[in-house]
């Protein structure tokens, strides 16, 4: 009784093991004439449609050609995409962050691309067409973007008795404190913004002129520690303490602003455009946006414009059809259907006039060095704000040590 | 007393048996089988695992960064990759760190994974079915899952455990940031370890359990012995080699353990201040591409946990030889 | 003797009180779990942590099971668990046998090797795996994903194996052979059923690690139709916006139910051991 549970077992194993083999080797012979494609998650959720007119467009030009779309996550595509530099079998197109691009077009990962092929060139958005330009060619090509808005309590305000939007900053702390006034409870915020959020920071650095990080004759220098840097850091320290009252030193995903705003618990918070989606069915209605405001009449805070590219990698062995299609997802109409679906689409001619758009009008963007992945991932800017609003160090001293930090991890060979 | 004789007895009879032992397994003309055995499980190691030892070692001994990685083509740098990390302060603090982690983690998971091993031979079978699922279902949640649910219980806002030791009065802990110091999260993240790693030793050790003489246990008890008395003359010695096992295993997978911590604290908390072995080699080497320093680190990391779990093993490789 | 009944029964009532206590302690985060996937969006996200779903919704698990290729992904999954689990018990209790049974003189050698593999950081070892399997074109194909999970399970279920085996005495067996078995018949009726709860044990270990692996199924399988259900999992929390919690832990859940079936399906040979009155002196 016992061998034969065992012989069948043997079978079932070896059947299977013949399953999976064969299901592998049917694969093989459709790939024949496919073009593979990595795109994030987000289009899988959020515009599938315009992935689907792109791959028809694609396939009535070329018939005989499949688009196979491979949907990775942020966490591990570039994991993923290591190994198939190393053995093969990567994609013709992949989606990259804009802040991940400049390491992989300085190791030759990309194959130069002419950018006269694509829908209004001319007008990429500078953040954007930046982060795909190394060398003088273009390894990418601006996908679409996204900025920074403050997502606000319509109702809190007018309760407050702010009868006008903050046209400057100055104008926002005086809001917060009438904010503040009228909502007691613990942990309330007129203006939700975690402490260690580098992206808001920033904005203020370069709303002063200040700077990150800038390129003198081929060597990074630092900027965080210049009198104009200081000076925004300063402002972002007194900003925060004024009218935030999230933790110091917590990071802008832990907790998530929208949550904090669904709670009841912030009158605006400042992120993503996105962050309406999620304010909860409370709050929906009562729900607007706005740009944030500079600290100079008339001119708006400077927002991180975050957002993708696509690049043909150097091992794809169909790079003309690879740069078809990317023509194709990115042509007028396809940025059209995006921006409809609240992104900002690549080119300052197709800008509309959402509060999205318009806060990329003033846009700031982070240094395109080799390395700055590493001085991202190495925490420096977040740690030196903890510092700051602390009170651990002085401003002055957390902006020195950092902007030297910066400067030698950017510095590397 | 009765013990003693039985014991006593069994010794006797393994002497008669031994000489027809060697028989019974070592049959004339057999001496191939032991390697016949063992061949499909070199195979399947070797053949998998083969190139990417050598290619680890070889990395090891060059510059291998992004560039080289597309190029297919490293250049050789000898030692340079071993002697940076050795120089590196950053490598011995977190080696210290881990060492210390790795024996809190492996203390706490062997006991408590003793301990409920004992007490599901002990409850009823309607018990024993409950508790063991349980486990079993804390076993099976994937980790991002678990991270995940720890995260928010632990949230400082709306977690419950600041919730609930609230509400028991063991202290305000109301908006307690349990990510605030290094102590305080490499201690979630040992919870989140142990907790996860409880079934599995528990579960192990209570078949190993099973194989305790039932009969000896229950003459013992007859006879008056104290319970910890039987645990350490009966129970111990049958399960002594899965003991030992279970905890070179727990060594060994605690010292590399990545997954949890990482995404407990979270990338963006992660600084050379609380690193562990594993975040380390991760950060310092794939993360930034140095593919190079990885493959060296990966390798020191192996002789490291060679040396700690050597006690461990050589005793556990002794107990197979003895007999 | 009433008193001694009676002494027994608290006994009794006493571990058992201990052992729910336990059992309420340890399954609490996967209750959590449970309980959120069928919370409504807005009971998640409270601030006050709610013990039971107020308004328990199905809405979550709705949304898990129409995500795409879940099915396909579970049958992708059990294909994969089941071949690695069956193949690699068999050939690592042939060779923890070699190990625990015979002298050979390589003996030393091969146990180092199934210690070292074990200490090995996985995380070095995906790229340059990754382009061993793409040469022999087993990548994006399942057996090339049991073949890895194959060579990670291995070491561990020898080492585990031989533990067990080694605790069974060989006198055992030399009884039987003295009372005119055949050898055969002793491994079948005497070493099998010994070694019934260390197998059991050591396969649910190599079925419960494999099926919540995640990275080498990742990096390896690309087609969304050949993966297996933890990548699929990690779909709900790949974007770079709002992930979907409750639906997040509706999947999770659902992915938990075939460990646990399986592991109640052979829990009771775990536990025969101990009722049957194993090691007869």
């Amino acid at each position: 009784m016992k061998r034969r549970i065992i012989v069948a077992l043997g079978l079932v194993a070896v059947l299977a093991v013949a399953l999976a083999a064969a299901t592998s080797a049917a694969t093989k012979k459709t790939a024949a004439n496919s073009i593979t494609v990595w795109l994030q998650t987000d289009a899988q959720s959020g515009w599938p449609d315009v992935v689907a007119a792109a791959n028809q467009q694609f396939q009535s030009a070329h018939p005989g050609w499949t688009v196979n779309i491979q949907y990775q996550s942020w966490t591990d595509h570039l994991q993923k995409f290591d190994a198939t530099l190393a053995g093969g079998g990567g994609p013709d197109v992949i989606e990259m962050g804009n802040t991940e691009t400049t390491k992989y077009m300085a190791s030759g990962a990309f194959a130069p691309l002419d950018k006269t092929q694509f829908d209004n060139y001319a007008n990429w958005l500078p953040g954007l067409a930046a982060s795909g330009r190394y060398g003088g060619k273009t390894y990418a090509v601006p996908y679409y973007a996204g900025s920074r808005v403050v997502t606000y309590r319509k109702d809190l305000f007018a309760k407050a008795g702010i009868k006008k939007l903050p046209a400057t900053t100055a104008q926002y702390v005086a809001d917060a404190q009438k904010l503040l006034a009228k909502n007691k409870q613990k942990g309330f915020s007129p203006v939700y913004i975690a402490g260690e959020d580098w992206y808001v920071a920033m904005g203020f650095v370069f709303d002063y002129g200040g700077g990150i990080a800038t390129e003198v004759s081929g060597k990074w220098k630092g900027l965080l520690a210049s009198p104009q840097s200081i000076a925004g850091l300063t402002a972002f320290k007194n900003f925060f303490l004024a009218a935030s009252r999230a933790s110091k030193t917590t990071i802008e995903t832990n907790p998530n602003p929208y949550n904090v705003y669904a709670e009841g618990l912030a009158a605006s918070m400042v992120g993503p455009s996105w962050f309406s989606c999620c304010v909860g069915k409370k709050y929906t209605a009562s729900t607007a946006q706005f740009v944030m405001p500079g600290h100079i009449a008339g001119k708006t805070m400077p927002g991180f414009l975050g957002g993708s590219d696509l690049a043909v990698p150097i091992t794809s062995s169909n790079k003309a059809l690879a740069t078809e299609w990317i023509k194709d997802f990115t042509d007028t109409a396809s940025e059209k259907a995006l921006q409809a679906k609240g992104n900002i689409p690549n080119a300052t001619n197709l800008l509309g006039n959402s509060v999205n758009e318009r806060a990329a009008a003033r846009s700031w963007f982070v240094p395109t060095a080799k390395h700055w992945v590493d001085v991202e991932n190495g925490n420096i800017l977040r740690n030196m704000l903890g510092q700051i609003l602390t009170g651990k160090l002085t401003v002055k001293q957390a902006a020195q040590s950092a902007s030297d930090n910066v400067a030698s991890v950017l510095n590397q060979p | 007393m009765r013990g003693t004789s039985t014991t006593a007895a069994a010794a006797e009879t393994t002497l008669h048996r031994s000489r027809r032992q060697r028989r019974f397994w070592n049959r004339s003309g057999r001496l191939a089988v032991p390697y016949l055995l063992v061949v499909p499980v070199v195979v399947v190691i070797g053949l998998v695992l083969g190139y990417p030892l050598y290619w680890l070692a070889r990395l090891s001994t060059q510059k291998y960064g992004l560039f080289e990685l597309i190029q297919h083509h490293g250049t050789s740098v000898g030692f340079a990759n071993y002697s940076s990390v050795l120089h590196d302060q950053i490598f011995w603090h977190t080696l210290l760190r881990t060492v210390i982690f790795t024996v809190a983690n492996v203390a706490l998971t062997m006991v408590l994974g003793l301990l409920i091993a004992l007490l599901l031979v002990r409850v009823s079978t309607v018990v024993r079915l409950l508790l063991s699922s349980g486990l079993v279902l804390v076993w099976s949640m994937p980790v991002v899952v678990a991270v995940q649910i720890f995260y928010w219980m632990t949230n400082f806002q709306n977690g419950v455990v600041n919730y609930v030791l609230t509400e028991l009065h063991i202290g305000n802990f109301d908006q307690h940031d349990w990510y605030a110091t290094t102590f305080s999260q490499l201690s979630l993240v040992t919870v989140l370890i142990v907790w996860g790693a409880i079934p599995f030793v528990a579960i192990t050790l209570f078949a190993g359990l099973a194989q305790v003489p039932h009969d000896l246990v229950e003459a013992a008890e007859v006879d008056g012995a104290r319970p910890w008395a039987i645990f350490r003359d009966i129970t111990l010695p049958v399960i002594r080699p899965i003991l030992l096992i279970l905890t070179s295993l727990s060594i060994i997978w605690d010292f590399g353990v990545f997954t949890q911590p990482y995404l407990l604290i979270g990338q963006a908390k992660i600084t050379p201040g609380n690193y562990l072995m594993s975040i380390y080699l991760f950060e310092e080497g794939y993360f930034k591409t140095d593919f190079g320093r990885g493959a060296a680190i990966s390798i020191l990391m192996l002789l490291i946990v060679a040396v700690l779990s050597v006690v461990y093993v050589r005793r556990m490789v002794r107990i197979g030889t003895a007999q | 003797m009433n008193r001694r009944r009676r002494n027994r029964r608290m006994r009794q009532l006493g571990w058992n009180v201990l052992g729910l206590a336990v059992f309420v302690v340890m399954v609490f985060p996967v209750y959590w779990m449970i309980a959120t996937a069928f919370k409504t969006n807005d009971d998640i996200v409270s601030l006050t942590p709610s013990w039971i779903p107020l308004n328990p919704t199905l809405q979550h698990f709705r949304d898990a099971i129409n995500k795409p290729f879940f099915w396909r992904d579970v049958v992708n999954s059990l294909i994969v668990v089941s071949v690695t689990v069956g193949i690699s018990i068999v050939i690592a209790f042939m060779a923890a046998i070699a190990l625990a049974r015979y002298r050979f003189s390589l003996r030393e050698v091969f146990v180092v090797l199934v210690i070292g593999i074990q200490m090995l950081p996985q995380a070095g070892l995906i790229i340059p795996l990754y382009v061993v399997l793409a040469r022999y074109h087993q990548v994006n194909a399942l057996s090339g994903l049991i073949i890895t999970y194959m060579t990670f399970v291995l070491p561990f279920c020898v080492w585990t194996l031989r533990g067990f085996l080694i605790g069974i005495p060989k006198d055992l067996e030399e009884a039987a052979m003295v009372d005119g078995s055949t050898r055969l018949g002793v491994f079948m009726k005497i070493l099998l059923p010994l070694m019934g709860p260390g197998l059991v044990a050591t396969s649910v270990f190599a079925f419960i690690t494999t099926w919540n692996e995640y990275i080498f199924a990742r990096v390896l399988l690309n087609d969304q139709a050949k993966q297996t259900v933890t990548v699929w999992l990690s779909y709900f929390l790949g974007t770079s916006r709002n992930t979907d919690w409750g639906a997040l832990m509706a999947a999770s859940t659902l992915t938990a139910i075939p460990v646990v079936l399986f592991f109640i399906a052979v829990q009771r040979r775990i536990a025969f051991g101990l009722t049957a009155g194993a090691v007869r002196g």
